[in-house]
């Protein structure tokens, strides 16, 4: 039973994570309608960054506000050389321009940090954990890792629903053509929208980089996975996002439980059961 | 429509084709490996742009076929003979099938970025499958330790150890592959597939089940790709889970860009180009005489060298300068250069009656018909009658339910409550497709034909949708029906000879509408919804498309919505008013113009001006 309630906290914490890139990879479709398959890169990239930056620093915490700022700049020169030629552009032209970042990305990872696995130190102020019960106990570490999520996706609520550019931001998932019907200068959006989805996948990368170890192609996962959330949550919905990338957790902290031989299977049979029901997703229009 | 492929690109594939039968003279076992590796990739891509350049489906996730047929070859051959190649490819072809169907029922229910993001879902399943158990040796792969021989009986007909003959078994297949693509994409179910890349929704609504198609392509592309993966795995008797995984799809994304999507010559450069650039790039004494040609010996030595040592970088910045600079592929630029198309030959056809001999047409019957979108009530209680061979006007102010009406009526929604009857057949809630399988055709607000194909060849696709059955291989069966068939409807919709053979997207708005009637026309519907038919129009269109209208009434029954007043209480028998989604009257166009409600409600302006 224990091993139970530690999988699932493990499993609701890795959803409040990958919440955190899925909700940029969905911003990015749901606004620029550009499928960007960079962006496990972007994870890949805060967690390697989050590793030189915890070497000078000495914690991460520190090594994340000083990397997110730097993400968002990444992401700007990124969308100023790449993406902004890709707005009239089918599908498929973004897929394979996208693509061939990651070739570029990965590639750029081999010489800077090569191939070996890392580490990043957890915080000596976090080091230990709570004691459930007997010989089990649960990280202080990822007990800061979820509440910091929660904290994050609590501040993008309230940045989509009260503010000037939230208003601009759910104007743009109802209807994309709208928002330069109002005036709004649109390249300037996107800027803004893409680097937000890069600042958040690096987020993602930078607080989970202590928790396991920072390898090559670490980002790949993460974006297949954040791929099932967008659909399952619906694509450009953040609140799909939070509420697929939970349930994402959750079924793989279970499945890896219940069923060891196919735990990575789960996830995708709960897909095809949502797309089945609601092939527009949760939260999604009609598809 | 793909035609046959032009002269410029015959002469280059046949070129390739002497090149490769002549390499095994000449080539060394390096260069046959690698020949045969381009081949059986050629194999795949082209199987991918029968989903991406002729179905219009993005699929991330097709190299889980791939793998699947590679794997197919370790399952089936035993751990230290050869397997018969005669059991392994329809074994391999077979286990991709069949998988495909399965996967294929989900995600063909998916369009656009859900169908991407899907496939890739479901490719990187069967990829976990594979690396995260122990089937086939999990993480590590598993060796094949003798190459398939085909043998029957004791008789041994071909023996894949030896290069040569694998070499040209695997030319052999991919001629036979690009012969079948190039067959099947032209054959009637090929170009309702080309018909749905374009616009699904007016397939559907021409009666093709437009799933059904979508599904039998994933399969037909899915068993391609089964075929490619067991002769890949026969190249170097090993399979390793990446070969399902998602680079592999991406990969093959790439060469179908690159060279050129919907084409299927094109896919097949693009994975040569694709080849020949990433093995250049991986060789610096190659890279290095490459760039000698530029600069100084020394200088080329040492960039050669740092190139070749991060060539995938270097293959990733090729691939975005190539998607940049030619976002058509390597295809692009050859129909660029190649003459113009010579049009088709306009065949001899019978002389058409002048006037439409009378045929009873259908009659359609709605009872208490409702439609509602959460809390809005669209559609209120309606019950109407509209009898065979007439022309009935819809009218009503905006917002009254007019096309929401006409979309439950044509299956693209569902009623909410009520019946729907054609002839004395319950309609209600049926799909688009099989709606309209029973007689009904529609056109929409929007004009709505296949832009990219000529007139001809939309009506063709409509004539199609007559003789239903709907998986049809053979261009020779009911061609004579269907060619009367287009004929007549491109005269009665009074489209000019002259003008039938030109791309849809080149005639003019009034020629879009009328075409869009032809089509209905050629589809052999009974019972014609029309949506603003004659939206957009001058004075001297509109009289003319209002006589075919008044015409096309001897065989068949027409409900039609209209804005313009004049034209449409001059040419309907009938007029049914709807107000905020309610029946507000229906009658004879004298007893609406006296009907005061009428008038009260909607009519009040246009009375007075019609008076004046």
């Amino acid at each position: 039973m224990d091993l139970v309630l530690i999988q699932l906290l493990n499993g609701v914490q890795y959803g409040l994570l990958i919440f955190l890139a899925a909700s940029g990879l969905t911003l990015v479709f749901g606004i620029m309608g550009v499928i960007n398959l960079s962006h496990g890169s972007f994870y890949m990239l805060g967690a390697y960054g989050a590793l030189t930056l915890t070497q000078f620093t000495g914690d991460i915490f520190l090594s994340l506000a000083l990397g997110v700022p730097l993400a968002f700049l990444f992401g700007v020169i990124i969308e100023w050389l790449f993406i902004r030629h890709l707005y009239d552009r089918d599908h498929l032209q973004q897929v394979l321009l996208t693509f061939a970042l990651i070739l570029i990305f990965n590639e750029a990872q081999k010489l800077l940090w090569g191939s070996y696995p890392h580490s990043v130190p957890v915080p000596g102020y976090l080091q230990g954990g709570v004691k459930i019960s007997g010989l089990l106990t649960y990280p202080y570490y990822r007990i800061a890792v979820a509440a910091f999520c929660v904290a994050l996706a609590l501040a993008m609520m309230f940045v989509i629903q009260k503010t000037r550019i939230g208003r601009i931001i759910r104007a743009g998932e109802s209807n994309r053509e709208m928002v330069e019907a109002l005036g709004i200068d649109s390249r300037l959006l996107f800027r803004f929208v893409f680097a937000a989805g890069v600042a958040l996948a690096a987020t993602a990368g930078i607080v989970a980089s202590p928790l396991e170890s920072v390898y090559p192609g670490i980002g790949e996962p993460v974006l297949i996975i954040s791929f099932v959330v967008v659909v399952i949550g619906g694509i450009g919905s953040i609140k799909g996002a939070f509420v697929g990338a939970l349930l994402i957790g959750v079924a793989d902290a279970l499945g890896k439980v219940y069923f060891p031989a196919f735990s990575s299977s789960v996830v995708y049979a709960l897909m095809a059961a949502v797309l089945i029901a609601r092939p527009g997703g949760l939260f999604g229009r009609a598809a | 429509m793909l035609a046959r492929p032009r002269p410029i690109v015959i002469v280059i594939l046949l070129a390739l084709l002497a090149y490769a039968i002549a390499l095994p003279f000449f080539g060394g076992a390096f260069a046959l490996k690698f020949a045969a590796r381009v081949m059986i990739t050629g194999i795949f891509v082209i199987s991918l742009d029968l989903l991406i350049g002729v179905t219009g489906l993005v699929s991330f996730g097709h190299a889980l076929y791939f793998g699947l047929g590679a794997y197919s070859l370790y399952f089936i051959s035993p751990a230290s003979a050869a397997a018969n190649g005669f059991l392994a490819i329809p074994f391999a072809m077979l286990l991709a099938g069949i998988v495909a169907l399965i996967v294929g029922s989900v995600v063909v229910l998916t369009k656009g970025f859900y169908f991407i993001m899907v496939t890739l879902a479901f490719g990187q399943m069967g990829f976990s499958l594979f690396f995260d158990t122990k089937i086939a040796g999990g993480t590590d792969g598993a060796y094949i330790n003798v190459r398939p021989i085909f043998s029957i009986g004791s008789q041994q007909l071909l023996n894949f150890s030896n290069r040569t003959a694998f070499f040209y078994f695997c030319l052999a297949a991919l001629v036979l592959s690009y012969i079948f693509l190039l067959w099947l994409v032209r054959t009637p179910f090929g170009r309702v597939l080309q018909g749905i890349k374009h616009n699904e929704a007016r397939m559907s609504a021409l009666g093709f089940n437009t799933y059904a198609y979508k599904l039998a392509s994933y399969v037909i592309a899915g068993a391609m790709a089964g075929f490619a993966g067991v002769l890949f795995a026969a190249i170097d008797g090993y399979v390793a889970p990446e070969l399902l995984g998602w680079r592999e799809s991406g990969l093959a994304i790439m060469m179908v860009v690159l060279g050129g999507a919907g084409t299927l010559y094109g896919p097949l450069l693009g994975a040569i180009l694709y080849s020949m650039v990433e093995e250049t790039l991986k060789s610096s004494s190659e890279l290095t005489a490459i760039f000698s040609l530029v600069m100084n010996g020394a200088t080329a030595k040492w960039l050669g060298g740092i190139v070749a040592n991060s060539w995938s970088m270097a293959l990733g910045f090729f691939l975005i300068a190539a998607v940049l600079a030619a976002p058509k592929g390597i295809a692009g630029f050859i129909e660029k250069f190649a003459s113009e198309a010579k049009r088709s030959k306009a065949r001899e056809i019978k002389p058409l009656l002048e006037t439409r001999e009378r045929a009873k047409a259908m009659q359609l019957e709605v009872e208490n018909l409702m439609r509602a979108f959460g809390g809005l009530v669209a559609v209120n209680g309606v019950s109407v009658k509209f009898p065979p061979n007439k022309v009935h006007g819809i009218i009503g102010p905006n917002g009254a339910g007019k096309t929401t009406f006409i979309n439950v009526l044509s299956g693209a929604l569902k009623p909410t409550q009520g019946s729907i009857r054609l002839e004395s057949e319950e309609i209600g809630g049926k799909k688009p497709h099989a709606v309209a399988r029973r007689g009904l055709g529609r056109s929409y607000q929007r004009t709505n034909v296949l832009l990219p194909f000529t007139a001809r060849e939309n009506c063709a696709l409509a004539a199609q949708a007559q003789f239903p059955s709907p998986f049809r291989f053979s261009n020779k069966w009911r061609r004579n029906e269907e060619e009367q068939a287009v004929e007549d409807a491109l005269k009665a919709a009074g489209i000019a000879p002259e003008r039938a053979d030109m791309k849809a997207s080149n005639l003019s708005h009034g020629e879009q509408r009328q075409l869009e009637i032809a089509m209905l026309i050629a589809s052999g519907a009974k019972l014609l919804l029309l949506d603003e038919p004659l939206a957009g129009m001058g004075p001297e269109e509109t009289g003319r498309v209002t006589a075919l209208l008044r015409e096309l009434a001897a065989d068949h029954t027409i409900v039609l919505i209209e804005h313009d007043m004049d034209a449409i209480f001059a040419a309907a028998d009938t007029l049914t008013v709807l107000v905020e989604g309610k029946l507000l009257a229906h009658g004879t166009p004298e007893e609406i113009r006296n009907n005061m409600a009428v008038r009260e409600a909607y009519l009040g302006e246009w009375g007075q001006e019609g008076k004046s």
